[in-house]
C-alpha cells in the first residue's frame, strides 16, 4: 500500500513537472504581452520532434535536449519578430488570432516534415533502469524529469530577481510605457520573453519523448492540460502555475489511477469549481 | 441607379442566383455549393460571438458536431423527417452550449476564448468514449437523408437536398439579421465596443452574453445537423478543434461582422481546398499561412476590403 502511494506521488510530480514546463511559458508570455499563445502546444511538439531528428542524426539524447529548444525558441523569437509584433496596438481580438494561427501552421508544417506516424525516442542509456525509494523501486529518468525542471524553474525564479535581464523583463510586465521611459528596450525584452518562453515548452517536449512517443495531436492536448493548469492557478504568476501544476498533475494521476475514465472530468470539474469561486485563478492579478 | 439602392436588392439577387444555378450544374458541382452553404452557415454563426459581441470562441465545433450527432441519431434510429432532426440539432446545439457558455462568461478576454477551447475539447473526449450513443471512434455511418415530412417529398437526390439547405439557409439568415438588428443585437454590438459602458447604463452584460453564445450554438447545430445526412455520417473529427479552426479561418478570411463574409470565406475556403489538393497535400499549411497573412495585413477579411474599396470611391 505504501508503495502504491509513493509510485503514485512521484507520477503524479513527473506530470506535474511537464505541465509546469509548458505553463510557466504561457504564464510569462501572458504577463509581458498580454497575449495567450495559443500555438503553446505546438512548440512543445516541435521541441519532441526536433529532438527526434537530432537524436537521429547525431546519437546523443543530451546534444538533442539543448539544441532542440534552442532552435524552437529561435523559430518563436522569430514569429513574434515578424508578425505579433506588427499587432501589439491593435485589440486582443487579432493578437490571439494570429497565435491561433501559428497553430494551424506549425501543425500543418510538423505534418508536411514528420509525417503522421509516432516518433519514439529511446530513454538516453545513463537514465536507464530503477532505483529503490522508499521500499519501491523508480524508472530513473523519472527522477531525472523532476531534477531538471526543478532546477530549470529556479533557475528561471532566480534569473528573473537577481539579474539586469530579469528585472527589465519584470519592469515590463508592470508597465511597458514605463520601462520604455527609463530606457529599457521593450521590443526586444517582449521578443526574448516569447523565445525562453517557447524554448521552455520545446524542452518539455524533448523531455517527454522518451515516454509518450510525439505525435500530431500532443501539442493541442498538452495545450488545454496547460489552459487549465493557469486558469486554476491565475494567469501571470509563476507561483500560479507551479501550484496549478501540481493541482493538475495529482488529480490526474491519482484519477487515471482510482477511476480511469473519469479522470479528465475531474480535471475540468476543478476548473469549473475555480471560475465560480475565483475567476482569476488562486495567484491571479485582478483585472 | 434605384434599383442598386432598393434593399432588398442584392438579398433578392442572391436568392436568385443560388435558386437558378444548380439547373445549370453538373452535380459535382451541387455538391459543392451545398457544402460551400453548411460552412457559411457555420461560419455565421459564429459570427454572432466574433463579430457582433467581441468574444472569441476557439472551441465552435463543438456545437456543430453536437448537432451533426443529433441530427444523425433522429434520423438513422428514429426515422424523422429532417426539417425535425434539424431542429433537434440546433436544439441539442443550445441545451449543450448553456452550461458552456454560463461558466465561460464568468470570464472575460484570454480566459474565455482559452475556456472555449479547453471545453469544447471536453465535449469531444466524451463523445470519443461515449460508445453506446456516438459509436465512439467509428461515429455514426450511414445517415439517411430523409424526406420533407413522413412519407412526403424524398431529399435524397443532389438537387433536392440542395434545396432544402437552400432555404434553410435563407431562413437562417433572415433570423440572423432580424437579431443583429434588434434591440437585443445592438445591446450587442454595444458590449463589443465598451462593455464598461454598457454595464454602467445598468444592463446586465453577462446575461446578453450567454444568450448571445446559446444562439451561436443554435445555429452552428443547425449547420452541424445539416452536415451529418449531406456527409452520410458523423464523427467525433466534427468536434476537434480542427473544425473550429476551418470556421475561424473562413470567417477571418471573409469578413468578421458583415454576414455575407462568413459565405464568402466558405467559397474562398472550399475553392482553395479543391484548387490547392490537386496540386499538393500541404494544404492545410498553405490555408494557414493565407490566414496569418489575412490576420495581419487584412483585418476586414475579403468582404470588408471590398466595402472599404466601395466607400472609398463614394
Amino acid at each position: 500500500m505504501l508503495t502504491d502511494i509513493t509510485i503514485q506521488v512521484l507520477n503524479a510530480l513527473a506530470l506535474s513537472s511537464i505541465l509546469l514546463l509548458c505553463s510557466i511559458g504561457l504564464t510569462m508570455i501572458f504577463g509581458i504581452m498580454g497575449v495567450i499563445n495559443f500555438a503553446h502546444g505546438s512548440f512543445y511538439m516541435l521541441g519532441a520532434y526536433v529532438g527526434f531528428s537530432i537524436i537521429k542524426m547525431s546519437g546523443s539524447y543530451w546534444l538533442a535536449l539543448i539544441i532542440s529548444p534552442l532552435l524552437v525558441g529561435l523559430v518563436g523569437a522569430f514569429l513574434e519578430l515578424t508578425t505579433l509584433r506588427f499587432i501589439y496596438l491593435r485589440s486582443h481580438f487579432y493578437q490571439l488570432l494570429l497565435t491561433f494561427g501559428f497553430l494551424l501552421a506549425l501543425d500543418a508544417l510538423a505534418q508536411t516534415i514528420w509525417g503522421t506516424d509516432f516518433k519514439e525516442v529511446p530513454v538516453p542509456d545513463l537514465l536507464k533502469g530503477s532505483v529503490h525509494i522508499l521500499g519501491t523501486m523508480y524508472p530513473i529518468y523519472r527522477l531525472f524529469m523532476l531534477g531538471l525542471t526543478a532546477g530549470v524553474t529556479i533557475g528561471l525564479v532566480v534569473c528573473l530577481q537577481k539579474t539586469k535581464i530579469g528585472i527589465s523583463i519584470r519592469a515590463v510586465s508592470q508597465d511597458s510605457e514605463m520601462a520604455a521611459g527609463i530606457g529599457i528596450n521593450v521590443n526586444m525584452v517582449r521578443t526574448l520573453v516569447f523565445g525562453a518562453g517557447c524554448a521552455l515548452a520545446a524542452l518539455g517536449g524533448v523531455v517527454i519523448a522518451p515516454i509518450v512517443s510525439g505525435s500530431l495531436g500532443m501539442g493541442v492536448a498538452i495545450l488545454i492540460q496547460a489552459f487549465v493548469v493557469v486558469v486554476i492557478g491565475g494567469l501571470g504568476s509563476i507561483l500560479g502555475s507551479v501550484v496549478g501544476s501540481l493541482i493538475v498533475g495529482t488529480s490526474q494521476s491519482y484519477g487515471t489511477y482510482l477511476f480511469p475514465e473519469g479522470a479528465m472530468v475531474f480535471m475540468y470539474a476543478m476548473m469549473a469549481f475555480i471560475l465560480i469561486f475565483r475567476t482569476r485563478g488562486l495567484f491571479g492579478e485582478e483585472e | 441607379m434605384w434599383l442598386l439602392r432598393w434593399r432588398w436588392f442584392w438579398p433578392l439577387l442572391g436568392i436568385l442566383i443560388f435558386a437558378i444555378v444548380p439547373v445549370f450544374f453538373p452535380a459535382h458541382h451541387i455538391t459543392i455549393l451545398t457544402e460551400l452553404l453548411i460552412f457559411g452557415l457555420f461560419a455565421m454563426s459564429l459570427d454572432i460571438l466574433l463579430g457582433y459581441t467581441g468574444m472569441i470562441s476557439f472551441g465552435h465545433a463543438a456545437y456543430f458536431g453536437v448537432g451533426a450527432y443529433a441530427s444523425a441519431i433522429m434520423l438513422l434510429q428514429f426515422n424523422l423527417p429532417l426539417p425535425l432532426a434539424v431542429l433537434a440539432g440546433a436544439l441539442a446545439g443550445a441545451i449543450i452550449a448553456f452550461p458552456v457558455g454560463y461558466l465561460s462568461t464568468r470570464a472575460t478576454g484570454v480566459y474565455f476564448a482559452m475556456l472555449t477551447l479547453a471545453f469544447a475539447q471536453m465535449i469531444y473526449a466524451i463523445v470519443f468514449k461515449w460508445y453506446k450513443v456516438t459509436g465512439g471512434s467509428d461515429g455514426i455511418v450511414g445517415v439517411p437523408r430523409s424526406e420533407l415530412w413522413f412519407h412526403f417529398v424524398n431529399l435524397g437526390s443532389g438537387k433536392a437536398f440542395y434545396y432544402f439547405v437552400f432555404v434553410v439557409v435563407a431562413l437562417s439568415i433572415f433570423v440572423f439579421v432580424r437579431i443583429l438588428r434588434s434591440p437585443f443585437g445592438k445591446t450587442l454590438q454595444a458590449i463589443r465596443e465598451n462593455e464598461k459602458k454598457v454595464e454602467s447604463l445598468g444592463i446586465n452584460t453577462r446575461k446578453f452574453k450567454v444568450v448571445a453564445f446559446i444562439i451561436a450554438a443554435f445555429f452552428g447545430g443547425i449547420s452541424g445537423a445539416l452536415f451529418a445526412p449531406f456527409d452520410g455520417f458523423a464523427s467525433p473529427e466534427l468536434l476537434f478543434w480542427a473544425y473550429s479552426g476551418s470556421c475561424l479561418i473562413m470567417l477571418v478570411i471573409g469578413g468578421v461582422g458583415t454576414i455575407m463574409g462568413a459565405y464568402a470565406g466558405a467559397t474562398v475556403f472550399i475553392l482553395l481546398e479543391e484548387v490547392i489538393s490537386s496540386y499538393t497535400k500541404d494544404y492545410l499549411l498553405i490555408v494557414g499561412i493565407i490566414f496569418i497573412l489575412v490576420v495581419l495585413l487584412l483585418p476586414g477579411g475579403v468582404v470588408g476590403f471590398g466595402m472599404n474599396l466601395v466607400k472609398r470611391k463614394e
